[in-house]
């Protein structure tokens, strides 16, 4: 398949299931808001040592947030419900919780219950209030410049994670103005999200390596200044850079819909913005059980 | 199959105990169910189509009293599902240890109206009696659960002993609003009599101003931020429970901390001392 000058190789983006959740972080000022985004979804980007992906996935203008407020929607990703709760707690504990003038809310409302001010109530040494509001229940919680107010538990949901597309583009220049646009393409997405770094990921990996105890290493196949000295190279002639793109989202439709979004936009700069093709990571179908075939995605 | 109407023959003698006439009742055995029901009136017991006319009407799975009377004592007490309407007043006890459906009064209610209630909606025009979502006499636990509305006042001793859910008062309240309150929201829209949340140990009366006499064992915690303030706003009003004319536009209150003489970290929001 060409897009525009640009080959859209024939095969498929393998990914795996993870659960989700969704928190809206609402504060005074949007500035605040992205504070305490940021913090919460820092070192976030791979469940390989980072215990959990999470990105923002949309920013909510005050009419759209539950207290009228700026605020913005997160989504975090675990492999399993212990260690999403984990992450939820340890980090609006110590990134939202901490972040002056801030209020934590669900935002998905079915599915399996993870513990959100429940977990952090107990924070308020006794002076922390419950506080139900309709059918929804809240932790008030004294802290130093008011209270906090967090929503006492937010939902889990089958979500997938690893979702992904290659850019191979002629050279650096030219492949992250590539990821750039699709980065931007991409968060008009709702229910996914980017977890790596400004959307990105530069250092791809393929499972194991030749050093014992490594769970992964750098994707040879797609290093371009190896090209000449690895035994199998997926670096056609005229490449010179290659970035990733993955994404992890609420429904099999969610991350779909982003990669289409995504290789749009590239296919948009087309040949002629040096973007020569682009593929997916898959491991033969070892990995997970989604698969996102590139043809059918465009299709 | 629709609802019924019930018009009361004689709505000046003495009351009558409406316990058992419930809309649950009528959808499980249909118009002879409650046609049949033995009701307590005065010293004797009546057939209920001898107390009132009946006919098919309103929605189904309702039951519509006609016309309401302080009389009538117990309506929808215990109801669990569907809805009553009574055009005009009745008497004590509506919806005393009610768990699920809608209740409306037209008019005023009497006393102990939503005493234990658990769940459901009682939304009053009027005025309500003392002890509203308070303890039934002889009982430990006021209110667990769902919401009133009072449009009107309310007397003394609103939400005493009230353990969860929703009472809000257009109007005003009388002394003790909230008095021993474990847990719970009452909002009062023009003030309430003195000594609100005596003995309180947590939950939230909202008082557009402070009242004459607060108890001794409230400390001012001094004025903020609540934002809770905002969500509780925009849930009365969108669930029309506050239609206009909130007592606070924004989530700042003073707040009284207590009763610190029974350990209690309740409050006392002033909403109009921001």
């Amino acid at each position: 398949m060409r897009l525009n000058g640009v080959h859209i190789e024939d095969t498929f983006a393998e990914a795996f299931p993870m659960l989700g959740t969704r928190l809206v972080i609402t504060a005074d000022t949007p500035d605040w808001v992205q504070a305490a985004v940021v913090s919460l979804t820092g070192f976030a980007t791979s469940v390989i040592a980072c215990g959990c992906e999470a990105a923002m996935e949309r920013v909510l203008p005050p009419d759209e947030s539950p207290d009228s407020r700026p605020g913005a929607a997160v989504l975090l990703f675990a492999m399993s419900k212990a260690e999403l709760a984990k992450q939820v707690a340890r980090r609006v504990g110590q990134c939202v919780m901490t972040c002056p003038g801030t209020a934590c809310y669900a935002g998905l409302r079915e599915g399996a219950v993870i513990p959100l001010g429940n977990a952090l109530r107990y924070f308020g040494d006794g002076w922390q209030i419950a506080k139900r509001v309709g059918s929804r229940r809240y932790w008030r919680i004294p802290v130093m410049d008011g209270e906090f107010l967090c929503e006492a538990a937010t939902a889990a949901v089958d979500g997938v994670g690893g979702g992904n597309f290659i850019i191979l583009a002629a050279d650096r220049r030219a492949a992250l103005a590539a990821a750039q646009a699709a980065v931007q393409a991409i968060r008009k997405v709702p229910g996914a999200i980017l977890p790596f770094p400004g959307g990105v990921v530069r250092s791809g990996s393929k499972i194991g390596g030749k050093y014992k105890g490594m769970i992964a290493s750098t994707n040879t196949a797609f290093c371009p200044t190896l090209r000449a000295a690895v035994p199998v190279s997926l670096v056609p002639e005229g490449v010179e850079s290659i970035l990733e793109l993955v994404i992890d989202g609420v429904s099999e439709a969610a991350v779909a819909a982003a990669m289409r979004a995504g290789i749009t936009a590239v296919a948009d700069l087309g040949a002629a913005g040096g973007v020569v093709s682009v593929t997916a990571g898959n491991y033969g179908g070892k990995l997970g059980r989604y698969q996102f075939r590139l043809h059918e995605v465009m299709a | 199959m629709s609802g019924l109407v019930l018009t009361t023959r004689d709505p000046s003698g003495p009351p009558i105990d409406m316990t058992g006439v419930l809309p649950e009742r009528l959808i499980e055995g249909g118009r002879a169910a409650l046609a049949g029901l033995m009701l307590v009136r005065g010293r004797g017991r009546h057939r209920l189509d001898a107390l009132f006319t009946l006919e098919d009407g309103g929605p189904p799975g309702s039951l519509i009293l006609r016309p309401g009377s302080a009389v009538l004592d117990g309506v929808g007490t215990g109801m669990s599902t569907g809805g009553i309407r009574v055009e005009g007043e009745c008497g004590a006890y509506a919806g005393s240890g009610m768990r699920g459906g809608t209740l409306t009064v037209a008019g005023n209610c009497g006393a102990f109206a939503a005493a234990e209630m658990s769940g459901g909606r009682l939304r009053v025009a009027g005025d309500a009696g003392e002890f509203l979502g308070a303890p039934l006499a002889g009982g430990t636990r006021g209110m667990s659960g769902g919401s009133v509305v009072v449009m009107g006042n309310a007397g003394d001793r609103v939400g005493e002993r009230m353990r969860r859910g929703l009472i809000a008062v257009h109007g005003r309240a009388g002394s003790l609003c909230g008095a021993r309150m474990i847990a719970g929201t009452i909002v009062v829209g023009a003030g309430c009599g003195p000594d609100p949340g005596q003995a309180m140990r947590r939950g939230s009366i909202l008082l557009p101003q402070a009242p004459d006499a607060v108890p001794s064992g409230f400390v001012d915690g001094g004025t903020n931020d609540w934002l809770f303030l905002d969500l509780m706003r925009k849930e009365l009003i969108d669930g029309g429970a506050w239609p206009n004319g909130f007592p606070t536009a924004g989530t700042r209150a003073r707040r009284l901390i207590g009763d610190r003489s029974a350990g209690g970290i309740g409050e006392v929001l002033i909403l109009g001392e921001a």
